[in-house]
């Protein structure tokens, strides 16, 4: 009985624990458990003939051969059984190697296996979805290698969301074939750039057997590709590629230094251009920006080039050249999408774009290759995307420079074709936006950088020479080299930068204008209230002063309202960029003229003032007691001599803001309305005379600094955004320091306009002058009486309260 | 127990497992361990640092009795000399791991990263201005040194002297084998405390910021996928450091501790990240689950038999270091890559 019990319960357990564990089996019997489980036995053979373990080689070699023959061949052989005979082909090689104790030829051997696994798994995972078996597919998709993940790109996932939305019914088998094709041709083209460059790296250290494995994984990855790479060239093209790389690993392992480059050199040609998978729409409208870019730039740099029709700049019309080329491989990527849109108007890009290659070989008239640009930017404007269009038009600093740092990536992974686009990006947003104003503002640091951006130049400081970025990808310099010229680059930036923001004030002087602005316009306020207030002396006319003072209270509550609903609209215009600065600087500019006009007119002061007490007179006309229209006629005099100033005020700060923010604008106005309320105190308690004629003297003389300042940086603005065209004055370096305080900037425009502004100001004097002396000399009498009211206006906002 | 009792108990008990797991009945991440093995080890960090620190001041009170006449305290203090410089070589060999073992969370995680520069991973101004970490320690002397480089070189540079301006000029058998070789040097003492003394500052504000730490999800996969694929960087550092080129050796670094070590040691740190989150890879596709455990197993032991032979007495070439090196990246490239595929299933977000 006891028996039978234990039997039950070891025949129960048994059942159990093969039930329990299968799981675990079936789970490392994936293709890609028995795939990495043969990949590491090669390895292993490999590194035990290195170390020169023999036996411990051969036994790696044969059990991988083992897990392959039960594991994988079976399914290789029935559905991919070209890939399986090449399979077969490696083990044999990689045996024969063994038996010769040949370390690289082995190694090659072993990349070859390794890569048809992947072909292998590839086309699996394809055959599975086909047969809408997207279980299947997932699992062979397991098998599979990744691009390297870096601080700038994280490998995508693309194919394994493609099979879990067929696996769900979400997304269509044909979707799924085309993520995933895309997804591993990609992988695998960085991988075959990869491996090339790593070989050749190996081959420079010396590191033979490392070089051999790349140059096998090389051309294992080629022939996942292979398919792709006759459609796009041709079969004659794909065999004679093949016959290259079949090259390169025999002279690998016969160690022939020169085959090794020339068969490098010709692998690498023959690459040139070749692009596995489609491009993502985000590449794409990349690639649509860089287009729409480069076209331009070819007619700008064959301008350049050109005079009369010879060549006077041999590098212009190679730079011409270089961005031709780039726009035609350009359109090339997006061709077939623009096709979709208008296939005339696609072709027609094309054809325009050979034309524009024939008339720089023909040395044609810059106005006709300008012609076929903007014909190509006509039609690119049609068909398009909108979308993509926008990508075009950013070409901030933070662009260039995160396009630059595209570069070392690129070549890192010894995609130089990729490197050689990203820098003429790079250049093309730098030449179609800061390059332009640099060349006016520092035309030395322009060239500067234009030397870095191609054939290199000399730094001033250490009388080095420094290698052009343009050179340096051509030749294939090292990541490390190539790294060195963009940080130069970057250094440079950092000095246009500061050059552009020169007329951008600094806080102190922002805060230093705006004081002076409030101090002035709140010195009117309280003289033309003191003024108002002190002529109404008798008890009875005292009545009068409250309406006043309500009226001068609301006006600067009315002024503060106006300062939030300027800056609210300001806000709404934000995005306009600095173009706003440069349209509030306009608007600010004229009421700053309008001021000083008026100013030594005596028109503003005088005038204004008279007319105040004018309309006080009628208000008040010697009624005791106060009506309701005199109380509003009273409470608007108040306000409006005081909103007046306000107002202005507002306006001319908001540019200000603009420029250097709200919090250090309001400082700059706390401190003028400290100001403002010492001489309010002066006037209104102590009562004390002051010089109130040479105080305004004094404020409008720096009202008129203000001014000059402000139509220099207001010239820099409008040149920054395009607006002004920008002609140097050569031979004049102003330092940085005069643009950021006095606007001073070495071009005839922003040095031009000043001078025309310091004319119209002091002309407007003297004109002034001309008139008050023709005026005194017509009209004595009425010269003396107005003379007389002005003494008096001016006395009278000094007296006493009787 | 009668035996047909026995019998349906360790039926329903042999069953009760494999369901459970069919059910799916945890899936849900486990950070709480990621977050209690760093405590652990950021813990055993301040301690260890704190030692060091009372062996640095013992030998930077001997010199500055000396008044930093290192012939001198050589002359007369020998013995003290030795056995405080032993002792803060040997703190420095005990603690270095401690941090090792956690690297894979700090340098991995976003809100840590910099201590990593810190503590070990940065290079010097010297070395590497534009990569160095912006850092300044103040010295006993009130030099300050600015981008120094992260502590843990600097200390070993400057106590086996490979960094010639941290040691003064005397040539001393320090550790009495009879001739001058690698490590017989008087170490600036100024230098000696003053990063022994950041490296315990710093070792506290680690401690404080990792007891802050929310662990989360997408710090976890972050520092999976952050530092996985940092292996041809860690054989790198081996390749050129005195374990492979022996005395040829340029690095002022890893000539202590092999870079092997420290690489098994991060791997360790990685897998405790990836046991925290298996569970839930387990729930979107068990065999991604187990492949990504397998390759990190792999990796691990791959390291650790080559870490072996270099024990027992194996010195490797450059090539073969090389070779060694592009096998683990290669490897760890498909972990990483099916880290990135596990997170995109779960919606996680990788960090930048």
């Amino acid at each position: 009985m006891m028996n039978r019990t234990r039997w039950m319960i070891c025949t129960v357990l048994a059942c159990m624990l093969v039930f329990f564990a299968l799981p675990v089996r079936a789970q490392n019997d994936t293709p890609q458990a028995n795939a990495e489980q043969i990949r590491q036995q090669l390895f292993s053979a490999q590194s035990k003939l290195m170390l020169g373990d023999n036996a411990a080689a051969a036994t790696a070699l044969k059990s991988a051969s083992s897990l392959y023959e039960s594991s994988l061949k079976p399914i290789f052989t029935k559905s991919v059984p070209e890939v399986a005979t090449s399979i077969d082909k490696g083990f044999k090689q990689a045996n024969d190697a063994l038996q010769a104790g040949d370390g690289l030829t082995l190694a090659i051997a072993r990349g070859g296996i390794w890569t048809d696994f992947l072909n292998a798994s590839s086309q699996l995972a394809v055959q599975a979805v086909k047969a809408n078996d997207g279980k299947t597919a997932a699992q062979w998709l397991l098998l599979r290698e990744f691009t390297a993940s870096t601080k700038f790109s994280r490998p995508n996932s693309d194919a394994t969301k493609a099979i879990q939305a067929f696996i769900s019914g979400a997304g269509k088998a044909e979707d799924a074939v085309a993520t995933i094709h895309n997804d591993l041709f990609d992988t695998y083209q960085a991988q075959l750039a990869s491996s090339l460059a790593n070989a050749d790296d190996a081959q420079k250290n010396g590191f033979a057997l490392r070089q051999a494995e790349e140059v096998g994984l090389a051309a294992g990855y080629f022939n996942i590709l292979a398919s792709t790479y006759a459609e796009q060239r041709s079969e004659a093209a794909l065999k004679q590629t093949i016959q290259v790389f079949n090259a390169l690993e025999k002279v690998v392992i016969s160690g022939d230094k020169y085959g090794y480059q020339l068969n490098m050199t010709t692998v690498q040609t023959a690459l040139k251009g070749f692009r596995a998978a489609p491009l993502s729409e985000t590449d794409q409208a990349r690639r649509a920006g860089q287009l729409i870019r480069f076209v331009d730039l070819v007619a700008i740099e064959y301008k350049r080039g050109v005079r009369d029709g010879v060549v006077i700049k041999d590098i212009e019309i190679q730079e011409a050249t270089t961005f031709l080329e780039a726009s035609t491989a350009a359109f090339n990527d997006i061709s077939q999408t623009l096709e979709k849109q208008d296939a005339e108007k696609a072709n027609r890009v094309g054809t325009l774009l050979a034309q524009m290659k024939t008339q720089i070989q023909t040395t044609a008239d810059p106005n006709a290759l300008q012609a076929s640009v903007d014909g190509i930017q006509a039609i690119l404007k049609d068909i398009v995307p909108e979308k993509w269009q926008q990508v075009a038009s950013t070409s901030d600093m933070d662009v260039i420079v995160s396009v630059l740092d595209q570069i070392p990536v690129a070549v890192k992974s010894n995609q130089y074709d990729l490197a050689e686009s990203a820098r003429l990006e790079a250049y093309g947003l730098l030449e179609l936006g800061m390059e332009q104003r640099l060349r006016g503002f520092a035309p030395d640091m322009a060239a500067q950088i234009e030397g870095l951006f191609w054939q290199g130049g000399t730094d001033a400081s250490t009388n080095s020479t420094i290698p052009g970025l343009a050179s340096q990808i051509a030749a294939r310099a090292s990541v490390a080299e190539i790294k060195s010229t963009i940080a130069i680059l970057k250094t440079t930036f950092v000095q246009a930068q500061q050059i552009m923001d020169a007329g951008k004030s600094t806080p102190t002087i922002v805060i230093s204008n705006s004081a002076i602005i409030v101090f002035r316009e709140g010195l009117e306020a309280v003289l033309i209230l003191a003024s108002l207030l002190a002529s109404l002396r008798t008890l009875e006319e005292r009545q009068f002063r409250r309406p006043i003072i309500i009226g001068a209270v609301l006006a600067f509550v009315a002024t503060g309202l106006t300062w939030w609903a300027a800056n609210a609209l300001l806000q709404t215009m934000l995005p306009l960029g600095e173009r706003l600065e440069a349209i509030v600087s306009l608007i600010a500019i004229g009421v700053l003229l309008i001021i000083t006009n008026w100013f030594f007119h005596k028109v503003y002061w005088t005038g204004w003032m008279a007319g105040f007490h004018s309309k006080k007179r009628n208000l008040v006309n010697g009624v005791a007691v106060i009506t309701a229209g005199q109380m509003l006629g009273l409470i608007i005099l108040g306000f409006t001599s005081i909103y007046r100033e306000g107002f202005e005020s507002v306006l001319f700060m908001q540019s200000l803001v603009l420029e250097a923010g709200l919090s250090i604008v309001l400082q700059g106005v706390a401190l003028g309305l400290v100001g403002v309320a010492i001489v309010g105190v002066i006037t209104f308690t102590l009562q004390r005379k002051l010089p109130y004629k040479k105080m305004l003297v004094v404020t409008g003389v720096m009202i008129g600094f203000v001014l000059l300042t402000m139509v220099g940086n207001t010239v820099h603005v409008m040149q920054v955004v395009g607006w002004m065209p920008i002609t140097p004055i050569i031979g004049l370096n102003l330092p940085l320091w005069m643009g950021q305080w006095f606007g001073l900037f070495a071009t005839w425009q922003g040095i031009g306009f000043q001078i025309a502004s310091a004319v119209f100001v002091i002309g407007s004097y003297f004109w002034a002058e001309y008139m008050n002396k023709n005026r005194r000399e017509s009209k004595v009498p009425a010269g003396k009486e107005q003379k007389d009211q002005q003494e008096q206006v001016v006395a009278s906002s000094v007296e006493s309260h009787a | 127990m009668k035996p047909k009792t026995i019998l349906l108990l360790v039926i329903f008990s042999v069953l009760i497992v494999p369901f459970s797991r069919i059910l799916g009945a945890d899936n849900e991440a486990k950070l709480d361990a990621v977050k209690t093995y760093l405590l652990g080890k950021a813990n055993d960090l301040v301690d260890g640092s704190k030692v060091l620190t009372e062996n640095a001041d013992a030998y930077y009170e001997l010199a500055k009795a000396a008044n930093f006449d290192y012939a001198q305290l050589w002359k007369d203090k020998q013995d003290e000399v030795k056995a405080a410089l032993e002792a803060t070589k040997k703190q420095w060999i005990v603690i270095s791991p401690f941090y090792e073992q956690m690297e894979g969370i700090v340098a991995g995680v976003p809100s840590l990263s910099h201590f990593d520069a810190i503590i070990d991973a940065s290079p010097s101004g010297d070395e590497d201005p534009e990569n160095a970490f912006d850092f300044t320690i103040t010295l006993p002397s009130g030099d300050k040194l600015e981008k120094p480089g992260s502590l843990f070189n600097l200390l070993e540079a400057t106590l086996w002297g490979t960094e010639p301006k941290y040691v003064s000029d005397a040539q001393v058998d320090v550790d009495g084998d009879g001739k001058i070789g690698f490590g017989d040097n008087l170490p600036d003492a100024n230098v000696v405390k003053g990063a022994a003394d950041a490296l315990a500052s710093y070792a506290d504000d680690l401690l404080k910021a990792a007891t802050d730490w929310e662990p989360n999800e997408s710090d976890a996969f972050t520092a999976l996928v952050v530092m996985v694929p940092t292996m041809s960087e860690y054989f790198g550092s081996w390749k050129t450091s005195r374990f492979v080129e022996g005395d040829a050796a340029t690095g002022k670094n890893f000539s202590v501790i092999s870079r092997l070590s420290d690489i098994k040691d991060i791997l360790s740190s990685l897998q405790v990240i990836y046991d925290g989150v298996s569970p839930m890879i387990e729930a979107k596709s068990p065999e991604q689950r187990q492949q990504i455990n397998q390759g990190l197993v792999d990796l691990k032991s791959f390291v650790e038999d080559i870490f072996k032979q270099e024990q027992d007495g194996k010195r490797f070439k450059p090539e073969e270091a090389d070779i060694f090196g592009t096998e683990a990246q290669d490897r760890a490239q498909t972990i990483t890559g099916q880290i990135t595929q596990a997170a995109a299933l779960l919606d996680i977000t990788i960090q930048e």
